[in-house]
């Protein structure tokens, strides 16, 4: 029986898509304070706008990200999260957001096809 | 000394080998990606259930948290516990070919407004997500697990 390894094995690179995601954040909420009638648009945005771009990317990869926006109230937020997958081709990015009256964070997940 | 790849029947389990210099220096890490026979199996035996995914969440979320009050302190170790036990539970389950990514947000409640967005790029016909919720008088805790077809 012939085996054959489909095309290249291509790896999540955490520091090309932290990039991609900061510039989605700045782009989306750059200047802004926080304003609860906005919040749905930029969320929205700042995820779609991750999204297109690490499609750009053209990596055999499927991707989830989430994007969690929150004011800023003194009050205490924790997030974890644990995977199973395989970890030579597949990898997850966070970026930490934070303006004077709101925090933004966005984690991006890449599962190799 | 290692060399080769291996050939397995089985679907999953790739591994990192490492190899041995023959003349003594450090031994470096090869990764080699065992090749699997074809299976010529497009889809997994079971698609994955949302509503028992979802239960199993729930119960969880409402076992560890029911008594609990927000503490700065021990928040962080029970948001990484759950998040841990939620991933061992589903993978209990026992379907195949499925990667899973779980994730756990705990919020504490202070009259501050939140919103939790999230977009896939994924095959609608075969990933699905599921999302658990549990609220006291002093936090809400959201779990999301999305699981993933992988060939």
């Amino acid at each position: 029986m012939d085996e054959f390894q489909t095309g290249e094995e291509a790896s999540f690179l955490v520091d090309e898509v932290s990039s991609i995601i900061k510039e989605a954040i700045e782009g989306a909420i750059g200047g802004n304070a926080y304003q609860h009638s906005k919040v749905n648009q930029w969320t929205t945005s700042v995820v779609e706008q991750t999204l297109s771009q690490l499609t750009k990317l053209g990596k055999p990869f499927k991707y989830i990200v989430t994007c969690v926006i929150m004011q800023k109230n003194g009050a205490g937020l924790h997030t974890a999260s644990s995977c199973f997958w395989d970890n030579s081709s597949d990898g997850t990015c966070t970026v930490r957001w934070e303006n004077k009256t709101m925090y933004c964070i966005v984690s991006a997940f890449g599962l190799a096809i | 000394m290692e060399g080769g790849k291996k050939r397995q029947d089985k679907d999953t389990s790739k591994g990192k080998k490492t190899t041995q210099d023959a003349s003594g220096t450090a031994p470096t890490e090869v990764k080699a990606k065992p090749r699997h026979r074809n299976t010529y199996r497009l889809e997994p035996r079971t698609k994955v259930r949302d509503d028992l995914v979802r239960d199993k969440a729930q119960a969880i979320l409402t076992s560890k948290l029911q008594e609990a009050t927000y503490d700065g302190a021990s928040s962080p170790f029970l948001c990484a516990s759950i998040s841990e036990e939620i991933l061992k539970a589903v993978k209990e389950l026992d379907y195949d070919r499925y990667k899973y990514v779980v994730s756990v947000l705990i919020v504490e409640k202070a009259n501050q407004a939140m919103i939790v967005a999230s977009r896939c790029l994924w095959d609608v016909q075969r990933d699905t997500w599921v999302s658990a919720k549990c609220e006291t008088d002093t936090f809400i805790a959201l779990a999301l697990v999305m699981a993933c077809y992988y060939d």
